[in-house]
């Protein structure tokens, strides 16, 4: 497609906007979509996001048991 | 933040492929699949601040309202229509024809697919100026990328520009 603003996110398939539950990772991904709208002045321009699953996956398990989801 | 070590221009088609070669097997087995394309959409600078900006969202993971017709997921060719989900709907009021990825994920919150209540969040907390009265999905399996372009795709752009309206549009796979 070659749109003149892309962000790469290193997460799996159907996950691209983070964990399930973990809001502030997918509204820190829009909002860095965002970001660029103002931030780039060349087109192609792709960003690699600085974020690990890792980091996200383990501050999702966090946040279902503060849910209650898991145990 | 986009920072110069962060961002890159002009990045060749196999930096960071992680299995080099895959498009040249894949337009081997699967002749015309592929659009090549070389030239990169014109950048155009935002009118006006992104708080005053109206959002929408394009989005390929088959997420459609609950009673629409469902997309056609084993169509050997692919489905070359598009739903429009009501930007203001919960997730409940929706659901997944997909096949191609890992709805797991998606499955428990839909929000790590298709972000709509964050988006909801951030168009009521005026970051951004509003959403388009809808988001616009499709799914990703179409194998005929000219009649894709010609079809699907010209129809949600001039859905989104022209009875949307919207001054900017998120694209996300799924």
């Amino acid at each position: 497609m070659k749109p003149p603003r892309a962000m790469f996110v290193p997460f799996m398939m159907g996950h691209q906007f983070g964990p399930p539950f973990h809001s502030a990772v997918q509204k820190r991904i829009l909002q860095e979509m965002l970001n660029l709208l103002t931030t780039v002045n060349e087109s192609p321009t792709i960003y690699d996001m600085p974020i690990t699953w890792a980091e996200v996956r383990t501050e999702a398990r966090a946040i279902e048991r503060q849910l209650g989801l898991t145990t | 933040m986009a920072t110069s070590n962060n961002t890159e221009s002009s990045r060749s088609e196999t930096d960071g492929q992680m299995r080099p070669g895959l498009w040249h097997v894949v337009n081997e087995r699967y002749p015309g699949s592929m659009i090549r394309k070389d030239d990169a959409v014109e950048l155009v600078p935002l009118a006006k601040p992104i708080s005053e900006c109206r959002v929408s969202f394009v989005s390929t993971s088959g997420v459609q309202p609950r009673g629409t017709m469902p997309f056609d997921t084993v169509h050997p060719v692919g489905d070359y229509t598009f739903r429009r989900v009501p930007s203001s709907s919960h997730p409940d009021d929706l659901e997944i024809h997909q096949l191609k990825y890992i709805t797991s994920g998606a499955n428990r919150d839909l929000n790590c697919v298709f972000p709509i209540q964050r988006l909801q969040e951030l168009a009521a907390e005026g970051i951004v100026g509003g959403l388009t009265e809808n988001f616009y999905t499709f799914i990703g399996y179409n194998m005929a990328p000219e009649l894709l372009e010609a079809t699907l795709a010209e129809n949600i752009a001039e859905a989104v520009v022209e009875s949307e309206r919207a001054d900017v549009v998120v694209l996300a796979p799924a």
